[in-house]
């Protein structure tokens, strides 16, 4: 693997970075994503969000396959709109499910090469290099329309790495793989996030990719709700306050019994005085503190959850996506 | 990157999507429509040569023979004249002669018996049927069996109407929306978007490769009739024909078939980008090269119809009995001059690559709405 080649200075301050900047893109009436605004280092970075949450749509808006309708992205300094400059440092495994009816994996990963204006001795043998480093070199001469879900999966992945990009996007790229090539995969990911590549990968499963993230960057609802270093995140996913809405007859005694706990961030009472909207920090702790109230005798006619998609999020991801 | 780096590209890009333009499955009734004309000038060559031989081995007359039966010869005077014909028959039939009606309402018919006879003669060009009645000939019917005059306004006529309005207009449109939308149906034109190509270079790689099939397609299948046209005919006269117009003739005829591959092949192209439905723009370009000879004269040049009809060696055939509306809409107004019609095509090709090369650098990857 030759050494990647970074613009200037690899010192902290000049790391090449992805940039987003109030980034938003709509389809039609449907949001893809909302003002998002990102400096995405070297390194492994992980892009979690639940179905629909925006992931495809940020990745696609990084490599120029779709424009943002407001904002700016540059991808070490280019500009995604320059296809010619960008591509030859990045690549990209998308989620379309789809390859040329005619090519052999090997083809098709050869075909793309040729378009660098390698020489075809140098394509053919970069190529190779490429399908065996996902352990595809049986299935090499095969046609890719008969390949399995995951043998497809990987040659994209092939054809994203073939020209050994500075960054490399993928959509969900661990989807369908079986744990040996998911190991080896992980590995690669690994080696060329040391290198000081750009690795950005996406899931909707947190568990499966915070431990070999250097970075963890969670959606939702085109949004980022969280960004960081992976504990970092985590923290701030288990102190993300939740917000719930308590109906009850007599509001002012229960608040002032909420009011004692710490987790408690902020109460508003109805002008009604028959409920109340109360911040958390905890849920269980909050959960818990309702379920002494109750005990002790107070009606509590209902509690519902404010704001359901941060609170549906931490569910999702803290549950593991189940 | 330079210049010469994109050029290459380019043509990298066109060498792969060659096979998308000469093979895609979406896309094969292009070759019936290309072949179309070929196969009837071969197929009319066939029964011309194999009526020539069964004819002639029967006995041929001489044409002035044949020039020499008048109107009401006898039978024995025509079989003086022209000797024994191909086919001799005869009958015996009721002719009605005339009807009456009765004072009841009914009718009365009277018939004759009338002797009936019709005699076949080929000159090597001409067939005549020869018919009698009563031994005395009635009626003179020629055919031209081998007319090369006839046979190439006859390729004139197909040429014009059938091959460069419906064979390449249709032709091209198979094949360059296919180029883009095929992609968008199948789901892979990303993998173009992620190569390391300006999109320009990409279209201009497309239309290469597009431009390229309908080329060798549709010039392939004008020389086929071209040809076939030809041989079932005298060597003598085609060889008197090669060394005089013929070779023009074909040059212009290919090279206005070429000429329209560019020019239709360009409006598709860009068509394929800016709509998923290919019928919309088929027809409003249809409509629109109809309209052509109505048009104020700068529209008229905003055709490909109109330059590529000026290139066309010989006069498509106008039957005079035609409605005048029909007439106007088939012959081009008043035709350029070779040369302009040449850089009309290539200016009016060039304009619409550049409106294809905005289009296609705006475009986005949305599988999801086709
Ligand atoms: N081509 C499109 N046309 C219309 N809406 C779209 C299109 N692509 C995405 N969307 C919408 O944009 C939002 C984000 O979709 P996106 O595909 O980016 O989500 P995702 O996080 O990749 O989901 P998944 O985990 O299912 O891949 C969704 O609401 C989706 O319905
Ligand atoms: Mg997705």
């Amino acid at each position: 693997m030759s050494a990647p080649q970074t613009n200037g200075n690899r010192g902290a301050a000049n790391r090449p970075l992805v940039i987003c900047e109030e980034v938003s893109k709509f389809y039609g009436e449907v949001l893809g994503v909302n003002r998002v605004t990102l400096a995405i280092p070297p390194g492994i970075t992980s892009l979690v969000g639940p179905n629909g949450s925006g992931k495809t749509t940020l990745m696609n808006l990084l490599t120029g396959l779709i424009h943002p309708d407001r904002g700016s992205i540059r991808v070490r300094d280019i500009s995604p709109r320059e296809p010619e400059r960008m591509m030859r440092l990045t690549g990209y495994a998308t989620q379309f499910d789809a390859a040329p009816r005619w090519a052999t994996g090997f083809q098709f990963v050869a075909t793309s090469l040729e378009l660098f204006g390698l020489p075809r001795a140098e394509a053919e043998s970069k190529a190779w290099k490429a399908l065996e480093r996902v352990s595809l070199t049986d299935a090499a001469h095969r046609k890719v329309a008969g390949y399995s879900k995951g043998m497809r999966q990987r040659v994209r992945l092939a054809q994203a790495i073939a020209h050994e990009p500075d960054v490399l996007v993928l959509d969900e790229p661990l989807n369908g793989l079986d744990p040996l090539v998911r190991a080896e995969t992980i590995a690669m990911f690994r080696e060329w996030g040391a290198q000081g590549r750009h690795v950005i990968l996406s899931s909707h499963v947190l568990q499966e990719v915070d431990v070999i993230s250097d970075q963890v960057i969670l959606i939702a609802n085109g949004m980022i709700v969280a960004e960081g270093e992976i504990r970092g995140v985590r923290d701030e996913i288990s102190e993300h306050p939740s917000q719930y809405i308590i109906r009850c007859r007599d509001a002012s005694r229960i608040a002032s019994l909420l009011f004692n706990e710490d987790h408690i961030t902020e109460i508003k009472l109805n002008d009604d005085r028959l409920g109340m909207l109360v911040m958390t920090r905890s849920r269980e702790d909050f959960s818990r503190a309702l379920g002494r109230i109750a005990l002790d005798g107070h009606v509590i006619d209902g509690v519902i959850p404010a704001d359901e998609n941060v609170d549906a999020l931490y569910e999702y991801l803290i549950g593991g996506g189940r | 990157m330079t210049t010469q780096f994109r050029m290459r590209q380019a043509w990298a890009i066109a060498r792969i999507e060659m096979r998308r333009a000469f093979f895609s499955r979406r896309a094969l009734w292009v070759y019936l429509l290309a072949l179309f004309p070929a196969v009837i000038f071969i197929g009319h060559g066939i029964a011309m040569t194999y009526r020539h031989n069964r004819w002639a081995g029967q006995g041929m007359t001489t044409a002035a023979a044949l020039d020499s039966i008048n109107p009401r010869d006898t039978a024995e005077e025509v079989l003086k004249k022209a000797g024994k014909p191909i086919s001799d028959r005869d009958w015996r039939r009721r002719k009605l002669m005339n009807e009456e009606e009765t004072e009841k309402g009914g009718r009365i018919r009277r018939y004759e018996m009338v002797e009936g006879r019709m005699m076949m003669y080929y000159d090597g060009r001409r067939r005549v049927n020869l018919f009698f009645e009563n031994g005395v000939l009635t009626e003179k019917n020629i055919r031209d069996e081998m007319n090369f005059d006839q046979d190439r306004q006859a390729y004139a006529g197909v040429f014009q109407y059938f091959y460069l309005r419906l064979a390449i207009f249709f032709g091209c449109l198979g094949i360059f929306m296919n180029l883009f939308r095929g992609e968008m149906l199948d789901k892979t034109l990303h993998y173009w978007f992620l190569a390391p190509a300006r999109r320009d270079v990409l279209l201009a790689g497309k239309y290469l490769a597009g431009l390229t099939a309908s080329t060798v397609i549709f010039t392939g299948g004008a020389a086929l009739s071209f040809a076939g046209m030809l041989w079932p005919h005298e060597s003598t006269a085609v060889a008197a024909y090669w060394s005089g117009p013929g070779m023009g003739h074909l040059f212009w005829y290919l090279a206005s078939a070429a000429l329209a591959c560019v020019g239709y092949g360009s409006v598709f192209l860009a068509a394929g980008l800016l709509l998923r439905n290919p019928i919309i723009p088929a027809a409003i370009l249809l409509l629109w090269e109809g309209i052509n000879g109505f048009l104020p004269d700068l529209l008229q040049k905003l055709s490909v119809l109109y330059y590529v009809q000026s290139l066309c060696p010989v006069p498509a055939p106008t039957d005079p009995s035609m409605p005048p509306l029909l007439l106007t809409l088939l012959s081009p107004a008043s035709p350029a001059a070779k040369e302009w019609a040449v850089l009309g095509v290539l200016a009016v090709t060039l304009l619409v690559l550049w409106a294809a090369a905005g289009a296609v650098r705006r475009i986005e990857i949305n599988y999801s709405t086709e």
